[in-house]
């Protein structure tokens, strides 16, 4: 776990100091691969609380994920479609979605504890 | 804790998570650096800007005075040397004047003649063919002259363009000086042309020794004739 998180703040590091700019045309692209991460990385969360939890599954859909994601505002752009509304739609659906269902897990969990607690 | 695979891979997914939150905040931020021009910085830009174009015109205007200035002085500057030019050329030009009046002291090369009575007179013949007399000297005058000389002094005394040479008796006078003789003349110019130009043929040396006179000539590289 610790792994993680220092893994997490070596990134946020190397991001900050790397001094990298990217043209205005580009950040559509930047903002749909955050938010294909961001997805993913609850998905993650959710299926680790269902006990479904793949590791395989979760690394591909990671960058599966990004990658469509980038590829469709590509295309948007190339056709003069806003098609990247539609990742943001569908992310953003997902995304609270699986907040939704990790507060009611977690909530259950702790539902759960206070029961055994008062059996005891 | 266990270091499983499961745990490495989601380390790996967190940093790049993590890199891509920290690039998009920075790149976000500085769009919003750049892109905050508010009214009043619009307004001093172009304050700014305003001030530099005409500092810029003015600079230009000084330097067309500048360059304007630079022409006139040029301009001066020709003339003074043309009247410096102007000014050499007076004072050469009175110089030569002077020396020609005999103001200033001239010298040059040129040629010596001494003019001497005969010492030997026969009794039988009349004396005046035996002596030096003024028409000798203007003779000597004249050739001199017209073979270029400069200037000629006769017993140390210039002649100019108004000189009289005339015989009163024994002596001969010069600008109202009289001289006896031996009558010394020295004339500068070029020593070879006035040597040949008398000492010709049937020239005026032969004259004079015809006449019964005793003539000394010699070159010289330096005569030096005073003043008055």
């Amino acid at each position: 776990m610790w792994l993680s998180i220092i893994f997490l703040l070596i990134g946020v590091l190397l991001g900050l100091l790397s001094d990298i700019t990217i043209p205005e045309y580009y950040s559509n692209y930047l903002s749909i691969a955050i938010l294909a991460a961001f997805d993913t990385l609850l998905g993650g969360i959710r299926a680790h609380l269902e006990r479904v939890f793949n590791a395989q599954v979760f690394l591909t859909g990671f960058f599966f994920n990004i990658t469509l994601a980038v590829l469709l505002t590509f295309i948007g752009a190339q056709l003069g479609v806003d098609l990247y509304l539609a990742a943001v739609f569908a992310f953003g659906w997902r995304l609270f979605q699986n907040i939704a269902l990790i507060r009611r897990y977690l909530f259950d969990l702790s539902q759960k504890k206070r029961q055994a607690k008062l059996n005891k | 804790m266990k270091l499983n695979g499961k745990h490495v891979i989601l380390s790996f997914v967190l940093f790049v998570f993590g890199y891509l939150i920290a690039v998009g905040y920075q790149h976000t931020s500085f769009f919003n650096d750049t892109e905050e021009i508010t009214d009043e910085e619009w307004d001093r830009t172009f304050h700014y800007r305003q001030q530099l174009i005409d500092l810029e015109a003015r600079n230009q205007t000084l330097q067309q005075d500048i360059n304007d200035l630079r022409l006139d002085l040029m301009k001066m500057e020709e003339n003074f040397s043309n009247e410096q030019q102007t000014l050499t050329e007076a004072v050469e030009l009175k110089q030569t004047l002077q020396a020609y009046v005999g103001e200033l002291n001239i010298e040059g090369e040129g040629i010596f003649l001494s003019l001497k009575d005969q010492n030997f007179v026969p009794s039988e013949e009349n004396v005046n063919d035996y002596i030096v007399h003024d028409y000798h000297i203007q003779l000597v005058l004249n050739e001199l002259y017209s073979a270029g000389a400069e200037a000629i002094a006769i017993n140390g005394q210039r002649i100019y363009a108004d000189s009289h040479v005339v015989c009163v008796g024994p002596v001969i006078s010069v600008d109202g000086k009289s001289y006896p003789a031996p009558f010394e003349i020295e004339a500068i110019g070029n020593k070879d042309t006035l040597m040949n130009s008398l000492t010709l043929a049937q020239g005026v040396i032969d004259e004079l020794v015809n006449d019964q006179i005793e003539v000394e000539y010699k070159q010289m590289n330096q005569i030096v004739m005073e003043h008055n």
